[in-house]
């Protein structure tokens, strides 16, 4: 009885059937590569369960350099169900990067990013850096010793750029060295700053592919293919994928619950064999491929340029890729994409297994 | 693990200094004598290396996870139902998206602008 009621309350004040008329006139293009499309929502609905267990997670966890890591130990040992929101949220920001990493390989590959998609292209980048920016920001949350490391190797390598790098390195710091000053402005950008732009550059990137539609591969645009109703039918297969991620993310955190390290001394060494995230493996096997010093000049202050110069590159493809912009097939792009895609794959495995 | 466990419980037992006492009573004086210290000794490395090391230099793990069995049990039997549950709702979802292709193919989804309104 209530429900028709409400249903007549919104109609008198919202124009729901156009809504629904809209969502219906929009239409997915279905050919072999599809099932790209589906990679950004994932990645979308992963953003949305990292929003929740991040809310969840931040009702106990205390952002003060004598607090921070007993406040974890706690959340996992003496909170109901707090073991499994933590590691959810852990499993889902690493699945989270994965999907966002396959999404930007696929656009690459089919060059979605071509002419008029440049800027879903720009969107799209700058939140790979916010969500790389995210799991940094969150390692140093647990304020142990592994996360200790891999903030001051991090914070260090940024240090290294010239002009600007020790600026961007006492920001990050909040000083000198990674110290309770660094984890308030971490804090403060994991909890603040990153989802109010994350929220934006996501309400950019969606509002883009609605006006654009969904692009078609090159080598199929020109060819007939068939079509479909972006309501129900793709919603529908979006839910069951989801279902199925949520259902992924769910056992790994039941059976991989992340550890918890030593607590962060800094005075103390650096434990031995410390790794970074995965998705730093591949930049920190880039910096091992440079001697100390080329020419006079410092290797490590070359090999970040040598890296910032690529990933510049990267985001430029799009402004440079002119062929795909005019409908034409452009192979020297795809073999850069997969350049790029085979150097990232092997040196995170190299990374991985020294 | 166990394999391990159930090793250095029998290297334990056997270095026990006792042990060859027994096993070797015909040996001569000297022999024993020589066999008890040396048996003593590797007990001691035993007990040193198999008990007293790991529990003095264990590092203290934090349980990310219910240590007691019946929380495990009960999260395990969750995940599980949790598993039926959604290929319970995947399925129910494709049946619905194949009756949505029924209705398409049909042709009857669409609105007619040419029936007749019915007063």
């Amino acid at each position: 009885m209530i429900w028709p009621k409400f249903k007549d309350w919104i109609d008198e004040r919202y124009d729901i059937a156009e809504l629904k008329k809209l969502a219906k006139s929009k239409l997915i293009p279905q050919h072999r590569y599809d099932f790209l499309y589906y990679t950004g929502g994932i990645t979308l609905f992963l953003f949305i369960l990292q929003f929740i267990t991040g809310m969840l997670l931040a009702f106990y966890y205390i952002p003060h350099i004598d607090f921070a890591y007993e406040s974890i130990i706690d959340i996992v040992t003496k909170i109901n169900m707090g073991w499994f929101f933590r590691s959810l949220h852990h499993w889902g920001a690493q699945l989270c990067i994965v999907f966002v990493f396959i999404h930007l390989f696929g656009t690459l590959l089919v060059k979605s990013y071509r002419k008029p998609r440049e800027l879903l292209w720009v969107t799209g980048f700058i939140l790979l850096v916010i969500s790389i920016f995210f799991g940094l920001s969150g390692y140093l949350m647990l304020w142990d010793e592994r996360a200790f490391a891999a903030v001051r190797v991090a914070t260090g390598g940024a240090g290294a750029l010239p002009f600007v790098g020790s600026f961007i390195k006492i920001f990050l710091r909040g000083g000198v060295d990674v110290s309770g000053d660094t984890l308030t402005r971490f804090y403060a950008f994991h909890v603040s700053i990153l989802p109010l732009l994350s929220l934006l550059l996501i309400g950019l990137h969606l509002l883009f592919v609605q006006y654009h539609g969904m692009s078609t591969p090159v080598s199929l645009e020109k060819k007939e293919h068939k079509e479909e109703p972006f309501f129900p039918n793709v919603f529908y297969k979006d839910m069951m994928i989801w279902l199925v991620v949520l259902g992924v993310v769910v056992t790994l955190a039941i059976l991989l619950p992340p550890e918890i390290g030593k607590k962060a001394n800094a005075l103390a060494p650096p434990p031995e064999g410390i790794k970074p995230e995965w998705y730093f493996l591949f930049l920190l096997e880039t910096l091992k491929l440079f001697p100390g010093i080329i020419w006079g000049f410092n290797g490590e202050t070359i090999a970040i340029v040598c890296v910032s110069i690529g990933i510049f590159f990267f985001f430029l493809i799009p402004f440079l890729d002119r062929k795909s912009s005019r409908g034409e097939k452009s192979p020297i792009f795809t073999i850069i994409a997969v350049v790029y895609l085979l150097y990232f794959i092997t040196m995170t495995l190299v990374g991985f297994l020294s | 693990m166990k394999i391990k466990l159930f090793l250095q419980i029998i290297i334990s037992l056997l270095s026990f200094p006792l042990v060859p006492f027994r096993v070797r009573r015909r040996e001569s004086g000297s022999f024993k004598f020589q066999n008890s210290i040396l048996s003593l000794c590797l007990f001691w490395v035993a007990l040193f290396f198999f008990v007293i090391k790991p529990l003095a230099f264990a590092e203290e793990k934090i349980p990310v996870f219910p240590s007691t069995p019946v929380e495990a049990y009960t999260i395990y039997a969750s995940l599980a139902v949790f598993w039926l549950a959604i290929i319970g709702l995947i399925v129910i979802i494709k049946m619905k998206l194949n009756e949505i292709d029924r209705i398409q193919k049909l042709g009857i989804d669409k609105e007619d602008n040419e029936a007749p309104l019915l007063d």
